[in-house]
């Protein structure tokens, strides 16, 4: 039987009362998960500083031959462009269709453009929006042409780099690209891109799906 | 500065691995001052013989869920970006009761089965070769069940989502449950602990 006197009570039956009445002042508030947010240009322009906000073509394409689904590449170019070649497994969202865009804010995003200035112009507007995890792909699809479809791998490559040109072989030729080898036959497959479809060497995951590398 | 910490970059992953490694070991020391390295006190639960199961494992639930709810509310946590496991639920209700019955089988969760190893309890040895026999027979009928284990799909659900109603609102339904629980589980065990009482007279 509770006691009415508090100082006889148990140390158990505080610690019900501290829960109990924090579980009550509880109803009054209601934290806003993903709502306002305030945006620390400060903290922002040292992200910029540090390039912690992007990853390069070649670590993309590792990430894509390793299948991993732990982000989402998002591509901010336009229908078009999208139809006549993008990244595999990229999903496309125009800049319009950012705002409402189903994106989780727990998730790492990885955004493009044919350059980097859309793609710089929607990490702004994630970020602002608390998306944390939103990084931007390094020179954008011009990027992904020069050093993972067509990279130039010359001949006069050290030992040490031997390894990683035939790293690069590969998987520009996962990606249906062609290395370019040395300067005689600079620039020859830029006219052809790859079709739309994935090679069909490429496992790509489906995108819809969400990570399932976190938890327990 | 906000948490999730390694959601903000404030470490990368080798550090955040580190400190996983760390809470890991102080889940596993906590779990073992409980006494849940010993499957008898874990299937006294079953029996209502002994709550300690009960009563540990809520209170960390509600300790947590205050701790969250506070510093969410203050601006310290932006739980938008605590990862939710997804819900599909019909697979994860059978889920739910395959490690129930192999709780109540073997004595052990995952968890504490690994505390029991650390121990050097046997009976927690052979639980753990079942445990890792399981996940590779999952893995390896898992092309057979994908489309069960995908189905019923709720997506990152939460119970106030669920239920349309305020996160403070299940806050307080929560420690009231648990508050109204430990008062049972204790009336519970003291009536069992009479009733042998009286049975060995």
């Amino acid at each position: 039987m509770k006691s009415v006197d508090p100082r006889e009570w148990s140390i158990n039956q505080k610690l019900a009362l501290v829960a109990l009445s924090l579980g009550a002042f509880a109803l009054l508030g209601s934290p806003t998960p993903g709502g306002a947010v305030t945006l620390n240009t400060q903290e922002l322009a040292a992200i910029v500083e540090s390039e912690v906000d992007h990853v390069t073509a070649e670590e993309l394409a590792e990430w894509i031959a390793e299948g991993r689904s732990d982000y989402r590449l998002l591509d901010v170019r336009d229908a078009d462009s999208y139809a006549e070649y993008h990244i595999p497994s990229a999903e496309p969202v125009t800049m319009r269709e950012l705002n409402d865009y189903p994106l989780f804010r727990s998730e790492k995003i990885v955004l493009y453009s044919d350059g980097g200035i859309h793609s710089a112009q929607a990490w702004f507007l994630l970020r602002a929006r608390g998306f944390a995890g939103s990084t931007i792909l390094l020179g954008g699809l011009h990027a992904w042409m020069d050093d993972v479809l067509f990279p130039d791998l010359s001949a006069d490559a050290s030992l040490d780099q031997v390894a990683s040109v035939e790293r690069r072989r590969a998987l520009s030729e996962l990606f249906g690209g062609k290395p370019r080898s040395g300067s005689a036959d600079a620039e020859p497959a830029k006219a052809k891109l790859p079709t739309v479809a994935p090679p069909a060497a490429v496992s790509v995951p489906k995108r819809r799906k969400r990570p399932h590398k976190e938890g327990c | 500065m906000s948490a999730p910490f390694y959601k903000y970059g404030l470490f990368g992953d080798e550090m955040s691995l580190i400190l996983a490694a760390v809470i890991g070991i102080g889940f596993g020391f906590f779990l073992e001052r409980a006494g849940f390295g010993s499957s008898k006190k874990l299937v006294a639960q079953f029996y209502f013989t002994d709550m300690a199961v009960f009563k540990v494992m809520f209170s960390a639930i509600v300790t947590a869920m205050l701790g969250l709810f506070y510093l969410s509310w203050a601006g310290l946590v932006d739980l938008s970006m605590v990862f939710v496991p997804p819900t599909y639920w019909l697979p994860q209700l059978v889920g739910g009761l395959v490690l129930g019955f192999g709780f109540i089988i073997g004595g052990y969760c995952p968890g504490t089965s690994l505390v029991g190893v650390a121990t050097g309890r046997l009976d927690a040895l052979a639980f753990c070769g079942g445990v890792f026999g399981g996940i590779f027979a999952y893995g390896e009928a898992y092309p057979a069940i994908a489309s069960f284990v995908k189905s019923t799909p709720m997506d990152r659900i939460t119970l106030d989502e669920w239920l349309g109603v305020s996160m403070g609102a299940i806050v307080f339904a929560v420690v009231l449950v648990a508050v109204l629980g430990f008062w049972g589980a204790t009336t519970v065990e003291r009536k069992l602990a009479r009733r042998e009482v009286e049975a060995s007279v």
